[in-house]
């Protein structure tokens, strides 16, 4: 069976609606600069403003326009979930590909260290991380990314070493192709769908730990960020002003991982074969 | 089955020995001093007489071979340090919450694992009608919401809004209730915290369910068993189910990492006294020897239920006894 992931793609509802609001929402964190009204890091107006013409969203308890504050921690989560992702996969392609291809000893080490990683609450150990070396953000991306590359890697292993034994690869290589040629014309591009899936889900895990994390308190609490947006909100429950504080990061947070959610199943459902509702159809 | 023991045990071995780096050699490396970056946040006069009782309490004046030993006996005796914030040992905090956080993680586990198992089932056998479908959406809409968003919602429309539950504790402090009235009131404080972590549990369970039971619908068995004319709802949970669960029962460690994580926003929220919020108040109080403390006890507690898990394994699966 013949797969065309792109025009599967635009057939899936679910894939389609996703996509449309990560775009929307990827476009809006990117022109944050220009379309936020005020400076989030500065006094704009007395506290506690209602929402109206002036502040949409109101202000907070120091004078901060809560709706520019959001326009900035939006951006702060996309990029986080961007950096992890980019670069848990990355590891996780590079370890999972050397393990298929050297095996032997380095094979079992790397899979049994993404074994252990799989059933520790990685949460405890950001928290740890974060309190040894004081919440920088760097350091979180880098420490994510080091506890999230394992499912990748897992199934890069598999996949490239079920690819090493088909016969166009082993026809390559008994033509005398070297082992970079057969990497970059034969595997790497098997490979893709792994990766895609990969980026999207940890993407999706960066996203919730940053607010997680920055909920908990142990962000930096200058940066903007949902999660510190929520826990500072929270604070002030009894003041009645939840709708329009407190709801605005909590949504933004719910559409951010919807849509990477949606994505992450349309690209399941076109490439898993199995999952497929007509196995038969011809090529 | 030899080799996936074998493989099981060298992973638990690395998750202990990367537990014992995190905890033991990383504040012993870190550049600087590790008494001045465990205390550096605290409001102390940090005299030279106070420094050198620090490094001679913490044993940090002693060889590293010496200072292992010292760290392993001391964890073999189940003491996992003192926490100088709470002025108690760390084992008697964590000891006071672990009940309440294995109460919520436990129930939501067993209840969101047979509500996704029924709808998963019921879903895949359903495949593209009106109830799968409109049931998938709602799930992945469902697995979208975070735990932590589901959690403030609920606070801000059952506690706040309507003032139907409690918003924090885990009982009526100084209510005196005994027997039923106390059960009743833990229960009472229980519902939202406990509606909340399982609601965010069920979709992962679901999709899961859903997937491989769509796979397992299509083979020759289930077809089978209907020529034969048994009734649909046992070839759905005896025959087919029955197989489609395996993948779930291996997914059972990642899930228990998966609830805990959960369970710590969700306590938060709703200010229930488990470990999460002990994390929490750790946090706050850079309290370095408690958050060590939690950080073992939660990866000791998901590597037993991996051991069980794994044990048990052989009775959901008899074919893996022969497979190797």
């Amino acid at each position: 069976m013949h797969i065309k992931p792109f025009k599967d793609f635009k057939n899936d509802k679910i894939g389609v609606t996703g996509l449309v609001l990560i775009l929307l929402l990827i476009t809006t964190a990117i022109l944050a600069p220009v379309i936020a009204p005020y400076d989030p890091w500065d006094y704009s107006a007395p506290a506690f403003q209602p929402p109206s013409g002036e502040h949409p969203l109101g202000t907070n308890d120091i004078g901060y326009d809560i709706y520019s504050e959001l326009l900035w921690s939006l951006r702060t989560s996309i990029l986080f979930g961007i950096a992890v992702a980019a670069i848990a996969c990355t590891i996780g392609l590079v370890l999972g590909v050397s393990a298929a291809l050297i095996g032997g000893m380095y094979d079992m080490i790397v899979m049994r260290i993404a074994d252990a990683l799989l059933a520790i609450p990685t949460i405890m150990i950001l928290i740890l991380i974060a309190a040894y070396f004081k919440p920088s953000t760097i350091v979180l991306v880098i420490a994510l990314s080091l506890v999230l590359w394992q499912t990748t890697a897992r199934g890069v292993r598999a996949q490239t070493l079920s690819l090493k034994t088909k016969l166009y690869v082993k026809a390559a290589n008994n033509m005398g192709a070297p082992t970079s040629y057969t990497m970059h014309r034969h595997i790497m591009p098997e490979l893709f769908p792994l990766y895609a899936m990969g980026f999207v889900t940890k993407a999706r895990t960066a996203v919730f730990m940053e607010a997680g994390l920055s909920f908990l308190g142990i962000f930096d609490p200058t940066t903007k960020s949902l999660g510190i947006m929520m826990s500072y909100a929270m604070r002030y429950l009894y003041l009645d002003v939840w709708w329009n504080w407190l709801l605005p990061p909590v949504i933004a947070l719910s559409l951010l991982i919807i849509s990477l959610g949606f994505i992450s199943y349309a690209i399941e459902e076109i490439f898993d074969p199995r999952l497929r509702r007509n196995n038969a159809t011809p090529i | 089955m030899r080799n996936r023991a074998v493989k099981m045990v060298a992973a638990y071995l690395l998750t202990i020995l990367f537990l014992l780096f995190l905890n033991f050699l990383l504040p012993r490396l870190l550049p600087g001093d590790a008494i001045i970056a465990m205390y550096s946040g605290h409001e102390m006069a940090m005299t030279e007489e106070v420094y050198e009782e620090l490094v001679r309490m913490h044993g940090l004046d002693l060889p590293l071979h010496e200072q292992f030993l010292t760290y392993i006996t001391q964890l073999a005796h189940g003491d996992l340090g003192y926490s100088y914030i709470s002025n108690a040992p760390t084992a008697e905090l964590i000891m006071g919450a672990l009940p309440w956080t294995l109460l919520l993680v436990g129930t939501s586990f067993i209840l969101s694992a047979i509500a996704g198992i029924v709808l998963g089932v019921e879903s895949s056998w359903r495949r593209g009608g009106r109830f799968d479908r409109s049931l998938l959406t709602f799930m992945l809409l469902l697995d979208g919401i975070p735990s932590l968003a589901l959690g403030i919602m609920a606070l801000m429309i059952f506690c706040l809004h309507f003032g139907w539950f409690p918003s924090t504790g885990a009982m009526t402090p100084y209510s005196g209730a005994e027997g039923i009235g106390h059960i009743k009131d833990v229960l009472w404080h229980l519902v939202l915290p406990l509606a909340t972590l399982t609601l965010s549990m069920i979709p992962g369970d679901y999709l899961l369910i859903r997937n491989s039971m769509m796979l397992t619908i299509r083979e020759p068995y289930v077809l089978t068993a209907r020529a034969k004319g048994i009734k649909k709802r046992r070839i759905k949970y005896l025959h087919a189910a029955r197989n489609a669960i395996l993948p779930f029962s291996t997914r059972i460690g990642i899930r228990i990492a998966y609830i805990i994580t959960g369970a710590l926003f969700i306590e938060k929220i709703f200010a229930y006294p488990g470990l999460g919020c002990l994390t929490y108040s750790a946090i706050s109080n850079r309290d370095l020897p408690l958050m060590q403390g939690i950080l073992t006890v939660s990866v000791l507690i998901v590597l037993l239920i991996n051991i069980v898990v794994d044990m048990m394994y052989k009775k959901i699966d008899p074919r893996v006894e022969n497979a190797y």
